[in-house]
Protein backbone atom coordinates (compact mmCIF):
# COMPACT_ATOMS: atom_id res chain seq x y z
CA UNK A 1 0.00 0.00 0.00
CA UNK A 2 2.84 2.06 0.98
CA UNK A 3 4.55 1.79 -2.35
CA UNK A 4 2.33 3.38 -4.54
CA UNK A 5 1.96 6.68 -2.44
CA UNK A 6 5.57 8.00 -2.47
CA UNK A 7 4.58 11.39 -4.32
CA UNK A 8 1.88 12.11 -1.91
CA UNK A 9 3.88 11.42 1.04
CA UNK A 10 6.88 13.84 -0.14
CA UNK A 11 3.92 16.20 -0.80
CA UNK A 12 3.18 15.63 2.87
CA UNK A 13 6.12 15.87 4.31
CA UNK A 14 7.02 19.49 3.26
CA UNK A 15 3.95 20.62 4.33
CA UNK A 16 3.94 19.30 7.80
CA UNK A 17 7.66 21.24 8.16
CA UNK A 18 6.06 24.66 6.94
CA UNK A 19 3.84 24.84 9.77
CA UNK A 20 4.51 27.44 11.11
CA UNK A 21 8.34 28.53 11.53
CA UNK A 22 9.32 31.44 9.69
CA UNK A 23 12.50 32.88 10.39
CA UNK A 24 14.57 35.69 10.36
CA UNK A 25 13.39 38.58 8.10
CA UNK A 26 10.39 36.15 7.17
CA UNK A 27 9.49 36.47 10.51
CA UNK A 28 9.89 39.83 10.48
CA UNK A 29 7.67 40.45 7.50
CA UNK A 30 4.89 38.06 8.49
CA UNK A 31 4.84 39.97 12.26
CA UNK A 32 4.56 43.10 9.95
CA UNK A 33 1.97 41.32 7.90
CA UNK A 34 0.44 40.01 10.93
CA UNK A 35 -0.23 43.76 12.55
CA UNK A 36 -1.74 44.74 8.98
CA UNK A 37 -3.98 42.08 9.16
CA UNK A 38 -5.41 42.53 12.69
CA UNK A 39 -5.39 46.48 12.50
CA UNK A 40 -7.72 45.47 9.51
CA UNK A 41 -9.45 43.42 11.79
CA UNK A 42 -10.00 46.30 14.29
CA UNK A 43 -11.54 48.48 11.03
CA UNK A 44 -13.91 46.17 10.37
CA UNK A 45 -15.15 45.55 13.72
CA UNK A 46 -15.97 49.03 14.22
CA UNK A 47 -16.95 50.09 10.79
CA UNK A 48 -19.49 48.03 8.52
CA UNK A 49 -17.85 47.53 5.00
CA UNK A 50 -21.49 48.04 4.16
CA UNK A 51 -22.56 51.68 3.32
CA UNK A 52 -26.17 50.71 3.62
CA UNK A 53 -26.37 49.50 6.98
CA UNK A 54 -23.51 51.38 9.27
CA UNK A 55 -24.66 48.66 12.31
CA UNK A 56 -21.03 47.16 12.52
CA UNK A 57 -19.54 44.46 15.26
CA UNK A 58 -18.48 47.17 17.72
CA UNK A 59 -21.84 48.77 17.62
CA UNK A 60 -23.42 45.85 19.73
CA UNK A 61 -19.89 44.42 21.13
CA UNK A 62 -18.30 47.50 21.59
CA UNK A 63 -17.24 46.27 25.44
CA UNK A 64 -13.12 45.42 24.81
CA UNK A 65 -13.12 43.83 28.39
CA UNK A 66 -16.35 41.62 27.29
CA UNK A 67 -14.66 40.48 24.06
CA UNK A 68 -11.73 40.14 25.42
CA UNK A 69 -11.69 36.91 26.38
CA UNK A 70 -13.65 35.65 23.45
CA UNK A 71 -11.09 33.88 21.22
CA UNK A 72 -10.08 32.13 24.18
CA UNK A 73 -13.47 30.44 24.19
CA UNK A 74 -13.59 28.85 21.09
CA UNK A 75 -14.51 26.56 18.82
CA UNK A 76 -17.50 26.79 21.13
CA UNK A 77 -21.63 25.72 20.11
CA UNK A 78 -22.64 28.68 18.76
CA UNK A 79 -26.83 29.33 18.81
CA UNK A 80 -27.54 29.74 15.58
CA UNK A 81 -31.14 29.62 14.64
CA UNK A 82 -32.10 25.76 13.85
CA UNK A 83 -31.09 23.90 11.98
CA UNK A 84 -27.58 25.67 12.05
CA UNK A 85 -27.12 25.51 15.36
CA UNK A 86 -23.90 23.66 15.51
CA UNK A 87 -20.11 23.75 17.56
CA UNK A 88 -17.78 26.44 15.17
CA UNK A 89 -14.21 28.36 15.67
CA UNK A 90 -14.23 31.28 15.80
CA UNK A 91 -13.40 32.36 11.98
CA UNK A 92 -16.38 30.01 11.06
CA UNK A 93 -18.76 32.34 13.80
CA UNK A 94 -17.64 35.51 12.06
CA UNK A 95 -17.92 34.47 8.80
CA UNK A 96 -21.47 33.58 9.78
CA UNK A 97 -21.96 36.98 11.35
CA UNK A 98 -19.95 38.93 8.55
CA UNK A 99 -22.16 37.27 5.74
CA UNK A 100 -25.38 38.41 7.78
CA UNK A 101 -24.77 41.90 9.38
CA UNK A 102 -22.07 43.18 6.45
CA UNK A 103 -23.33 41.22 3.08
CA UNK A 104 -19.66 40.34 1.51
CA UNK A 105 -20.15 37.80 -0.99
CA UNK A 106 -17.30 36.17 0.23
CA UNK A 107 -17.05 36.69 4.12
CA UNK A 108 -13.46 35.04 4.34
CA UNK A 109 -11.56 37.96 4.04
CA UNK A 110 -12.77 40.01 6.49
CA UNK A 111 -13.67 37.37 8.70
CA UNK A 112 -10.10 36.44 8.74
CA UNK A 113 -9.07 40.26 9.38
CA UNK A 114 -11.54 40.32 12.60
CA UNK A 115 -10.26 36.58 13.63
CA UNK A 116 -6.85 37.84 14.06
CA UNK A 117 -7.97 40.57 16.06
CA UNK A 118 -10.01 39.39 18.13
CA UNK A 119 -7.03 36.72 18.84
CA UNK A 120 -4.77 39.43 18.88
CA UNK A 121 -6.85 40.74 22.33
CA UNK A 122 -6.73 37.78 23.60
CA UNK A 123 -2.96 37.24 23.91
CA UNK A 124 -2.49 35.79 27.20
CA UNK A 125 -5.77 34.46 28.10
CA UNK A 126 -5.54 30.33 28.93
CA UNK A 127 -7.29 28.62 26.44
CA UNK A 128 -10.99 27.51 27.44
CA UNK A 129 -13.57 26.09 25.06
CA UNK A 130 -16.84 26.37 25.22
CA UNK A 131 -16.43 28.66 27.83
CA UNK A 132 -16.15 32.32 28.47
CA UNK A 133 -15.30 35.15 31.45
CA UNK A 134 -18.58 36.01 32.63
CA UNK A 135 -20.89 34.13 30.82
CA UNK A 136 -23.09 31.15 32.27
CA UNK A 137 -21.94 27.52 31.35
CA UNK A 138 -25.03 25.71 29.61
CA UNK A 139 -24.73 21.65 29.96
CA UNK A 140 -26.14 21.09 26.25
CA UNK A 141 -23.22 23.53 24.37
CA UNK A 142 -20.64 21.49 26.13
CA UNK A 143 -22.26 18.06 25.51
CA UNK A 144 -22.07 19.46 22.09
CA UNK A 145 -18.42 20.05 22.07
CA UNK A 146 -18.02 17.17 23.97
CA UNK A 147 -19.41 15.38 20.92
CA UNK A 148 -17.35 17.73 18.28
CA UNK A 149 -13.99 17.15 19.88
CA UNK A 150 -14.41 13.24 19.87
CA UNK A 151 -15.52 13.16 16.72
CA UNK A 152 -12.47 15.42 15.85
CA UNK A 153 -9.89 13.25 18.00
CA UNK A 154 -11.40 10.62 15.68
CA UNK A 155 -10.63 12.50 12.39
CA UNK A 156 -6.83 13.42 13.97
CA UNK A 157 -6.38 9.50 14.07
CA UNK A 158 -7.08 8.87 10.91
CA UNK A 159 -5.83 11.86 9.07
CA UNK A 160 -2.61 13.96 10.98
CA UNK A 161 -1.65 11.94 14.08
CA UNK A 162 1.24 10.49 11.22
CA UNK A 163 3.30 13.87 11.55
CA UNK A 164 1.87 15.84 14.45
CA UNK A 165 1.65 15.02 18.26
CA UNK A 166 -1.68 16.83 19.48
CA UNK A 167 -0.57 18.31 22.80
CA UNK A 168 2.63 19.25 21.23
CA UNK A 169 0.76 21.19 17.97
CA UNK A 170 -2.25 22.26 19.80
CA UNK A 171 -0.73 25.56 21.21
CA UNK A 172 0.91 26.25 17.77
CA UNK A 173 -2.95 26.28 16.37
CA UNK A 174 -3.33 29.78 18.35
CA UNK A 175 -0.52 31.16 16.12
CA UNK A 176 -3.74 31.75 13.35
CA UNK A 177 -4.20 33.96 11.55
CA UNK A 178 -0.91 34.57 10.13
CA UNK A 179 0.49 36.76 7.46
CA UNK A 180 2.51 34.21 4.86
CA UNK A 181 4.01 36.27 2.46
CA UNK A 182 1.60 38.97 2.78
CA UNK A 183 -1.42 36.58 2.28
CA UNK A 184 -3.41 36.72 5.29
CA UNK A 185 -4.20 32.80 6.36
CA UNK A 186 -6.46 31.70 8.77
CA UNK A 187 -6.15 27.70 10.07
CA UNK A 188 -9.30 26.31 9.00
CA UNK A 189 -7.61 27.81 5.39
CA UNK A 190 -4.13 26.09 5.79
CA UNK A 191 -6.32 22.71 6.77
CA UNK A 192 -8.28 23.07 3.54
CA UNK A 193 -5.34 23.13 1.65
CA UNK A 194 -2.44 21.27 3.68
CA UNK A 195 -3.09 18.15 2.72
CA UNK A 196 -4.98 15.67 0.78
CA UNK A 197 -7.13 15.16 3.35
CA UNK A 198 -9.70 12.51 2.20
CA UNK A 199 -12.17 13.75 2.53
CA UNK A 200 -10.64 16.96 2.03
CA UNK A 201 -11.72 19.61 5.02
CA UNK A 202 -13.79 22.52 3.87
CA UNK A 203 -12.67 25.88 6.17
CA UNK A 204 -16.24 26.48 6.81
CA UNK A 205 -17.22 23.04 7.65
CA UNK A 206 -18.30 20.75 10.67
CA UNK A 207 -14.93 18.41 10.41
CA UNK A 208 -12.48 21.25 10.36
CA UNK A 209 -14.35 22.95 13.49
CA UNK A 210 -13.95 19.00 15.30
CA UNK A 211 -10.71 18.78 14.51
CA UNK A 212 -10.09 22.16 16.12
CA UNK A 213 -12.15 21.74 18.73
CA UNK A 214 -9.83 18.25 19.39
CA UNK A 215 -6.68 20.26 19.23
CA UNK A 216 -8.00 23.16 21.72
CA UNK A 217 -9.26 20.46 23.94
CA UNK A 218 -5.31 19.31 24.06
CA UNK A 219 -4.32 23.22 24.67
CA UNK A 220 -7.05 24.02 27.55
CA UNK A 221 -5.46 26.35 30.35
CA UNK A 222 -2.75 27.12 27.81
CA UNK A 223 -2.53 31.41 27.50
CA UNK A 224 -3.42 32.33 23.74
CA UNK A 225 -0.02 33.35 21.88
CA UNK A 226 2.42 32.84 19.09
CA UNK A 227 3.74 29.63 19.44
CA UNK A 228 6.32 27.57 17.02
CA UNK A 229 5.74 23.92 15.99
CA UNK A 230 7.92 21.79 14.31
CA UNK A 231 6.17 18.71 12.76
CA UNK A 232 8.18 15.05 14.15
CA UNK A 233 9.76 13.03 10.82
CA UNK A 234 9.14 10.12 12.73
CA UNK A 235 5.88 8.47 11.04
CA UNK A 236 5.44 9.47 7.96
CA UNK A 237 5.97 5.97 6.68
CA UNK A 238 3.66 4.14 8.45
CA UNK A 239 0.58 3.10 7.31
CA UNK B 1 -51.49 5.74 69.31
CA UNK B 2 -47.81 7.09 70.67
CA UNK B 3 -46.55 5.21 67.92
CA UNK B 4 -48.45 6.66 64.99
CA UNK B 5 -47.96 10.43 66.61
CA UNK B 6 -44.22 9.35 66.66
CA UNK B 7 -43.93 8.24 63.26
CA UNK B 8 -46.53 10.66 61.81
CA UNK B 9 -44.13 13.50 63.48
CA UNK B 10 -40.83 11.52 62.22
CA UNK B 11 -42.18 11.49 58.48
CA UNK B 12 -43.75 15.02 58.65
CA UNK B 13 -39.91 16.59 59.51
CA UNK B 14 -38.02 14.67 57.06
CA UNK B 15 -39.94 16.21 54.77
CA UNK B 16 -39.55 18.97 55.98
CA UNK B 17 -35.38 18.49 56.26
CA UNK B 18 -35.72 17.33 52.52
CA UNK B 19 -37.05 20.47 50.92
CA UNK B 20 -34.42 23.23 50.41
CA UNK B 21 -35.33 26.32 52.15
CA UNK B 22 -35.37 28.39 49.22
CA UNK B 23 -37.94 25.68 47.70
CA UNK B 24 -40.92 28.29 47.75
CA UNK B 25 -38.49 31.27 46.80
CA UNK B 26 -39.68 32.36 43.11
CA UNK B 27 -37.77 32.25 40.11
CA UNK B 28 -37.01 35.23 38.67
CA UNK B 29 -35.32 36.92 36.13
CA UNK B 30 -35.36 40.72 36.71
CA UNK B 31 -32.74 43.73 35.48
CA UNK B 32 -32.45 47.22 34.32
CA UNK B 33 -32.75 48.60 30.40
CA UNK B 34 -30.60 51.75 29.69
CA UNK B 35 -28.68 53.62 26.94
CA UNK B 36 -25.07 54.19 27.25
CA UNK B 37 -25.20 56.94 29.00
CA UNK B 38 -27.68 55.92 31.42
CA UNK B 39 -30.83 56.83 30.77
CA UNK B 40 -33.85 54.50 31.44
CA UNK B 41 -35.70 53.01 28.29
CA UNK B 42 -39.23 51.60 28.37
CA UNK B 43 -39.75 48.42 25.90
CA UNK B 44 -40.00 45.22 25.91
CA UNK B 45 -38.40 41.75 27.68
CA UNK B 46 -39.34 38.59 26.05
CA UNK B 47 -37.77 35.53 26.55
CA UNK B 48 -37.06 32.20 24.74
CA UNK B 49 -37.53 28.81 26.70
CA UNK B 50 -34.63 26.83 26.44
CA UNK B 51 -31.63 27.54 23.60
CA UNK B 52 -31.74 31.22 22.74
CA UNK B 53 -32.56 31.65 19.11
CA UNK B 54 -34.81 28.66 18.88
CA UNK B 55 -37.93 30.70 18.26
CA UNK B 56 -39.68 28.83 21.30
CA UNK B 57 -41.19 32.00 22.84
CA UNK B 58 -42.64 31.79 26.41
CA UNK B 59 -42.70 34.75 28.53
CA UNK B 60 -42.56 38.29 28.37
CA UNK B 61 -43.23 41.28 29.94
CA UNK B 62 -43.33 45.40 29.34
CA UNK B 63 -39.98 47.46 30.97
CA UNK B 64 -41.32 50.42 32.44
CA UNK B 65 -40.52 54.26 32.23
CA UNK B 66 -37.62 53.74 34.81
CA UNK B 67 -36.22 51.07 32.57
CA UNK B 68 -36.89 48.32 34.93
CA UNK B 69 -38.45 44.57 34.51
CA UNK B 70 -39.27 41.58 36.42
CA UNK B 71 -40.90 37.86 35.17
CA UNK B 72 -41.59 35.03 37.32
CA UNK B 73 -40.51 32.06 35.85
CA UNK B 74 -42.50 28.73 36.61
CA UNK B 75 -38.71 27.07 36.34
CA UNK B 76 -35.38 27.62 36.02
CA UNK B 77 -33.31 26.79 33.49
CA UNK B 78 -31.72 28.14 30.32
CA UNK B 79 -33.41 30.77 28.37
CA UNK B 80 -32.77 33.51 25.53
CA UNK B 81 -33.44 36.88 27.27
CA UNK B 82 -34.41 39.58 24.28
CA UNK B 83 -34.81 43.31 24.87
CA UNK B 84 -36.76 45.58 22.77
CA UNK B 85 -36.83 49.35 22.90
CA UNK B 86 -38.47 51.91 20.50
CA UNK B 87 -35.25 53.51 18.25
CA UNK B 88 -32.60 51.27 19.55
CA UNK B 89 -31.26 47.93 18.06
CA UNK B 90 -32.40 44.91 20.19
CA UNK B 91 -30.50 43.19 22.75
CA UNK B 92 -30.11 38.97 22.80
CA UNK B 93 -28.59 37.62 25.27
CA UNK B 94 -28.84 33.61 26.73
CA UNK B 95 -28.98 33.27 30.48
CA UNK B 96 -29.26 30.81 33.26
CA UNK B 97 -31.99 31.24 35.93
CA UNK B 98 -31.60 28.92 39.03
CA UNK B 99 -35.14 27.45 40.30
CA UNK B 100 -35.99 29.52 43.44
CA UNK B 101 -33.41 32.43 42.60
CA UNK B 102 -33.36 35.47 41.17
CA UNK B 103 -30.94 36.73 38.23
CA UNK B 104 -30.21 40.14 38.00
CA UNK B 105 -29.42 41.40 34.65
CA UNK B 106 -28.20 44.70 33.15
CA UNK B 107 -28.99 45.59 29.57
CA UNK B 108 -27.47 48.24 27.47
CA UNK B 109 -29.29 49.21 24.15
CA UNK B 110 -27.52 51.28 21.37
CA UNK B 111 -29.60 53.11 19.03
CA UNK B 112 -30.37 52.38 15.56
CA UNK B 113 -28.00 54.31 13.52
CA UNK B 114 -31.06 54.28 10.83
CA UNK B 115 -33.73 53.50 9.82
CA UNK B 116 -34.02 52.32 6.00
CA UNK B 117 -33.40 49.14 6.85
CA UNK B 118 -35.72 48.63 9.55
CA UNK B 119 -38.93 46.36 8.98
CA UNK B 120 -41.77 48.29 9.28
CA UNK B 121 -45.72 47.22 10.53
CA UNK B 122 -47.89 48.24 8.68
CA UNK B 123 -51.23 47.18 10.25
CA UNK B 124 -52.12 45.30 13.27
CA UNK B 125 -55.74 43.63 13.81
CA UNK B 126 -57.87 41.29 15.84
CA UNK B 127 -60.24 39.40 14.05
CA UNK B 128 -62.46 36.95 15.95
CA UNK B 129 -63.41 33.92 14.14
CA UNK B 130 -67.13 34.29 13.40
CA UNK B 131 -67.59 30.56 12.40
CA UNK B 132 -65.84 29.81 15.63
CA UNK B 133 -68.34 32.36 17.51
CA UNK B 134 -65.63 34.09 19.21
CA UNK B 135 -63.89 31.48 20.50
CA UNK B 136 -61.05 32.23 18.55
CA UNK B 137 -59.33 35.29 17.61
CA UNK B 138 -56.74 35.83 15.00
CA UNK B 139 -54.04 38.29 15.82
CA UNK B 140 -52.68 39.58 12.45
CA UNK B 141 -50.01 41.92 11.79
CA UNK B 142 -49.00 43.26 8.26
CA UNK B 143 -44.92 43.62 8.08
CA UNK B 144 -42.46 44.70 5.42
CA UNK B 145 -39.14 44.80 5.38
CA UNK B 146 -36.86 46.61 3.19
CA UNK B 147 -33.57 44.98 2.51
CA UNK B 148 -35.50 41.69 2.66
CA UNK B 149 -34.24 39.91 5.37
CA UNK B 150 -37.23 39.29 7.68
CA UNK B 151 -36.29 36.72 10.16
CA UNK B 152 -38.81 34.45 12.26
CA UNK B 153 -38.79 37.59 15.02
CA UNK B 154 -42.50 38.97 14.53
CA UNK B 155 -43.42 38.89 18.02
CA UNK B 156 -46.14 39.48 20.33
CA UNK B 157 -46.95 40.17 23.90
CA UNK B 158 -49.81 40.06 25.74
CA UNK B 159 -48.79 42.27 28.66
CA UNK B 160 -52.34 40.55 30.60
CA UNK B 161 -51.16 37.19 30.50
CA UNK B 162 -47.51 37.52 29.83
CA UNK B 163 -47.16 35.17 27.11
CA UNK B 164 -45.18 36.04 24.26
CA UNK B 165 -45.37 34.61 20.86
CA UNK B 166 -43.75 34.16 17.10
CA UNK B 167 -46.26 34.68 14.95
CA UNK B 168 -46.93 32.43 12.05
CA UNK B 169 -45.42 33.65 8.05
CA UNK B 170 -47.29 33.71 5.61
CA UNK B 171 -45.83 30.66 4.55
CA UNK B 172 -44.33 27.83 6.48
CA UNK B 173 -40.44 28.14 6.88
CA UNK B 174 -38.11 26.00 8.56
CA UNK B 175 -34.89 27.01 8.05
CA UNK B 176 -34.70 30.03 10.58
CA UNK B 177 -31.77 31.84 9.01
CA UNK B 178 -33.60 31.97 5.76
CA UNK B 179 -35.19 35.15 5.18
CA UNK B 180 -38.85 35.56 6.06
CA UNK B 181 -41.07 36.82 3.35
CA UNK B 182 -42.72 40.03 3.45
CA UNK B 183 -47.06 40.31 4.26
CA UNK B 184 -49.64 39.13 6.89
CA UNK B 185 -48.06 37.34 10.33
CA UNK B 186 -51.04 36.15 12.08
CA UNK B 187 -51.26 34.08 15.37
CA UNK B 188 -54.28 32.17 16.47
CA UNK B 189 -55.50 32.79 20.26
CA UNK B 190 -57.90 30.88 22.38
CA UNK B 191 -60.49 32.89 23.47
CA UNK B 192 -63.12 30.88 24.84
CA UNK B 193 -62.75 32.20 28.34
CA UNK B 194 -62.84 35.87 27.13
CA UNK B 195 -62.63 38.07 24.48
CA UNK B 196 -59.27 40.14 23.49
CA UNK B 197 -58.28 43.30 24.82
CA UNK B 198 -56.28 45.32 22.33
CA UNK B 199 -54.98 46.87 24.81
CA UNK B 200 -52.98 44.26 25.97
CA UNK B 201 -51.19 43.51 23.06
CA UNK B 202 -47.77 44.72 22.00
CA UNK B 203 -45.59 43.99 18.49
CA UNK B 204 -42.37 44.15 17.56
CA UNK B 205 -39.90 42.77 14.74
CA UNK B 206 -36.37 42.65 13.89
CA UNK B 207 -34.79 41.35 10.93
CA UNK B 208 -31.47 38.93 10.85
CA UNK B 209 -29.24 42.15 10.39
CA UNK B 210 -30.91 43.00 13.99
CA UNK B 211 -32.29 45.86 13.01
CA UNK B 212 -35.64 46.80 14.91
CA UNK B 213 -39.07 48.11 14.75
CA UNK B 214 -40.42 50.42 17.09
CA UNK B 215 -42.68 48.37 19.60
CA UNK B 216 -46.36 49.24 18.68
CA UNK B 217 -48.74 49.28 21.27
CA UNK B 218 -52.20 50.35 21.43
CA UNK B 219 -54.17 51.84 19.59
CA UNK B 220 -51.34 50.20 16.93
CA UNK B 221 -51.53 53.29 14.73
CA UNK B 222 -47.89 53.16 13.16
CA UNK B 223 -45.89 56.06 13.29
CA UNK B 224 -42.74 56.90 11.59
CA UNK B 225 -40.09 55.02 13.54
CA UNK B 226 -38.13 57.13 16.10
CA UNK B 227 -34.01 57.94 15.01
CA UNK B 228 -32.53 58.19 18.21
CA UNK B 229 -29.18 59.93 16.94
CA UNK B 230 -25.52 59.49 18.78
CA UNK B 231 -26.17 59.62 22.46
Amino acid sequence: MSRRIPPLLIGFAVACHVWPAPAGVTQAAAQTGLQALVAEGERLWTHSPDTGNPVACATCHRDPAMTRGWAAGFPKFKPLPPPHARVMTLLQANAEAVERHYRLADPLPAATAITAFLTAQAAGIPISPGISAGQPVFPVRMQALTASVVRGKQAYARSCSQCHNPFDLAPSATAFPRAEGGRPESLELFLEGHRPLQPPLAWDGQATADIMAYLMSQAAGRPIGHHTYRASTEGKEGS
Amino acid sequence: MIRVIFFAGLASLMVALAVPPDATAATVIMGTVKNEAGKPLPGLALLEKGEIHNNIWDRGTLVGADGRFRIELPTGGQYGLHVYSSGYIYSPEAVKVETGKTLEVKVVLDPEPMRANTPVIKKAGFFPWEARQGKVTFVKLDVEDPNGDLGPQVLALNAATGRAYAMNPPKRITDLKANFPNGIYQLEVDTSKGPINPRDWHFVVADHQCNTTDILSFPHDPKPQKVIGKR
